[in-house]
């Protein structure tokens, strides 16, 4: 039998290893990156395993201040095949060392992928690195897969359907999954996604503190550290304004200095965990009614403008670290005119047969990097909860690592049986083309 | 659209070329709000901040200028270089095309109606018009609009940052 190479290739991060593994090998920034101090667009170093969860990179001396970046992937999908191919064929020689032709593949594609751009993966595949069979699915299907033989005794293995909430970094999709295919007329996409969380958290300290704009890697630490999702809007803008240790939220992130060190961190992590102290209890009076007081409250203005040092390597950060994770549950707020996540799920399990809809809203599994800030399911059942009949119940599981959901459902699936069956072989790609292969993907 | 293709010895900054012509166009503009608005969002996908930034890919082969060696000189603390417009061009010929132009191509439009797509699949408006509104500049509720560019801010220090820093930034 030949080895079966499983990609969970995300728009920011590339997952790959070995079917029937029960972690990937390999994960790694699916792009290159030019740092200041480099001529060249360099390969990203791959991200060591057990560190995954926080998604740190593995220790470097590489100071990524300012670095340029290149991307294969645009809003979820490949829009770059020739960076795409410079990035696998470093990643099957150089750090997967496998040889394509005796080797299968399984490729995630996201939802809705045009032809065009199937044609083009598939082209790569075959032609550039002659892989000698390929299989395509898509991340929800795995991740309900990966649930239903985690948990055999659930309701969603017993009903095999779930509700998959895939909250990535390109976008979000609610998709429902029956019978281990998701059910594409029914799902619903949000367009915002871990990028642009990052991108809106860049904007709002760049305005309020220092230019941030052009450090994407140094943000995107600064967002997996520090944000999170509130359980309470109103009471915790409140809380951000307040002086001292009374202000719950205040931490401070110290930039790279390039000298003493490459890195980013937090200044005092005790402090930056205060907020944990928070429970969901106090009410609080509604936004509107708070508009008032704070026109009104001109002291803290000045407390506010004084936390502005354009001469440190740092900044501190208050109200940003909720209201940057808030944009998924109220796209409306930045402007942009879609539904939040709880809507979106019910827009989804809407386009379901009826009978579906009481297993969907208790089998609703969270995946995707952008489900890892803290209070995410919390805040998502509080918010969806009263949109769902009372007959229903909610439940919401989180993923023990949302990250790698995909591709452990991808290895399960690699060695299974029936695996060498759903593929298409190299001869038959030649024989038939990318067009009618791809329908074998489907149901 | 920009006019450079026909006026090739317009010599400008990048910025400015890229600029002028949708800044005239956002102000001859009835709706510049929305384009403001709309471009924001935009932002929002961006890899890189600076969108007039054009990377130097192969870093060999740009022939530089001297009024571009200056630029670089001044942008070089941040970390992109400039190309000269014949190397622009030449890039731009091989840049890969967005994902918003293959999406045209694709024509989903053309599609029977029950067939999904991505443009079926995109969630719609939410159901309650009740936005919220927090202030661009500190983040907390907003009672004021700008009325250039949309912007949202809370009291008179915010404006004024706003007016100085960002205003119609995302008009550009
Ligand atoms: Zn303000
Ligand atoms: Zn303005």
């Amino acid at each position: 039998m030949s080895n079966v190479v499983v990609l969970d290739n995300g728009g920011g991060l590339l997952k790959a290893g070995l079917g029937g593994d029960l972690d990937p090998s390999v994960i790694i920034p699916n792009c290159l990156y030019r740092p200041l101090s480099a001529k060249k667009w360099l390969h990203p170093s791959p991200i060591s395993i057990s560190t995954a969860d926080a998604a740190t990179e593995a220790p470097s001396d590489l100071d990524l201040t300012s670095a340029s970046v290149r991307r294969p992937i645009d809003r979820g999908y490949l829009i770059n095949p020739d960076l795409q191919r410079d990035i696998w064929s470093h990643l099957f020689t150089s750090l997967l060392h496998v040889n394509p032709s005796n080797s299968s593949l399984l490729l995630t594609e996201p939802l809705f992928t045009l032809p065009s751009i199937q044609h083009a993966t598939d082209e790569i595949v075959f032609e550039d690195f002659n892989f000698a069979s390929l299989y395509v699915s898509d991340s929800p299907s795995l991740v309900h897969f990966y649930e239903a033989s985690r948990r055999p005794t659930s309701l969603l293995s017993r009903a095999q359907c779930s509700l998959v909430v895939d909250c990535g970094f390109s976008f979000t999709h609610a998709a429902p999954v029956f019978q281990n295919f998701t059910l594409n007329y029914a799902v619903k996409r949000i367009d915002l996604g871990g990028k642009a969380l990052t991108n809106y958290l860049k904007e709002l300290v760049s305005y309020r503190a220092l230019n941030v704009m052009d450090e994407t890697f140094i943000m995107d630490d600064v967002k997996e550290k520090l944000c999170f999702v509130s359980l309470n809007v109103p009471r915790d803008l409140q809380i951000a304004r307040k002086p001292g240790k009374e202000n719950l939220f205040r931490c401070t992130y110290v930039l790279p200095d390039g000298i003493s060190y490459t890195r980013g961190f937090v200044k005092n992590p005790d402090d930056a965990k205060r907020y944990l102290s928070l429970t969901d209890e106090v009410s609080s009076p509604s936004l509107g009614v708070k508009k008032d007081v704070i026109e009104l409250d001109v002291s803290e203005k000045t407390e506010d403008r004084k936390r502005i040092d354009l001469t440190k390597n740092e900044f501190d950060l208050t109200n940003e670290r909720f209201l940057v994770p808030e944009m998924i549950f109220h796209p409306a707020d930045l402007g942009m005119n879609q539904a939040g996540l709880a809507e979106c799920i019910v827009r989804a399990v809407n386009s379901c047969h009826p009978h579906l809809h009481p297993v969907l809203y208790e089998s609703i599994v969270l995946t995707g990097g952008s489900t890892l800030f803290h209070n995410f399911a919390e805040r998502l059942e509080k918010e969806l909860r009263p949109l769902v009949p009372d007959e229903c119940q909610v439940k919401i599981t989180t993923q023990e690592d949302p990250i790698l959901g995909a591709w452990r459902g991808g290895s399960l699936l690699a060695s299974s049986p029936s695996f060498e069956a759903m593929c298409v072989t190299k001869a038959e790609y030649e024989e038939l083309g990318s067009v009618r292969c791809r329908k074998r993907f489907l149901h | 659209m920009d006019d450079d293709a026909t006026n090739p010895f317009r010599r400008m900054s990048s910025r400015t070329r890229k600029v002028a012509p949708k800044m005239v166009a956002a102000l001859a503009s009835s709706d510049n709000r929305t384009q403001a608005a709309l471009a924001r969002l935009e932002a929002l996908e961006n890899d890189n901040a600076g969108v007039e930034v054009v990377e130097n890919i192969d870093d060999e082969d740009a022939s530089l200028d001297d009024d571009d060696q200056a630029y670089i000189q001044k942008r070089q603390s941040k970390g992109t270089k400039r190309k000269t417009r014949q190397a622009k061009a030449l890039e731009a010929k091989k840049a890969p095309k967005t994902f918003m132009e293959l999406l045209h191509e694709a024509n989903l439009e053309s599609l029977p109606s029950h067939v999904p797509s991505y443009s079926k699949a995109a969630v719609g408006p939410p159901s309650s018009t009740s936005r919220r509104h927090f202030c661009t500049v500190c983040g907390f509720a907003a009672s004021y609009t700008c009325i250039r560019c949309g912007i949202r801010f809370c009291s008179s220090r915010c404006q004024n940052i706003h007016n100085d820093t960002r205003c119609l930034k995302f008009v550009a």
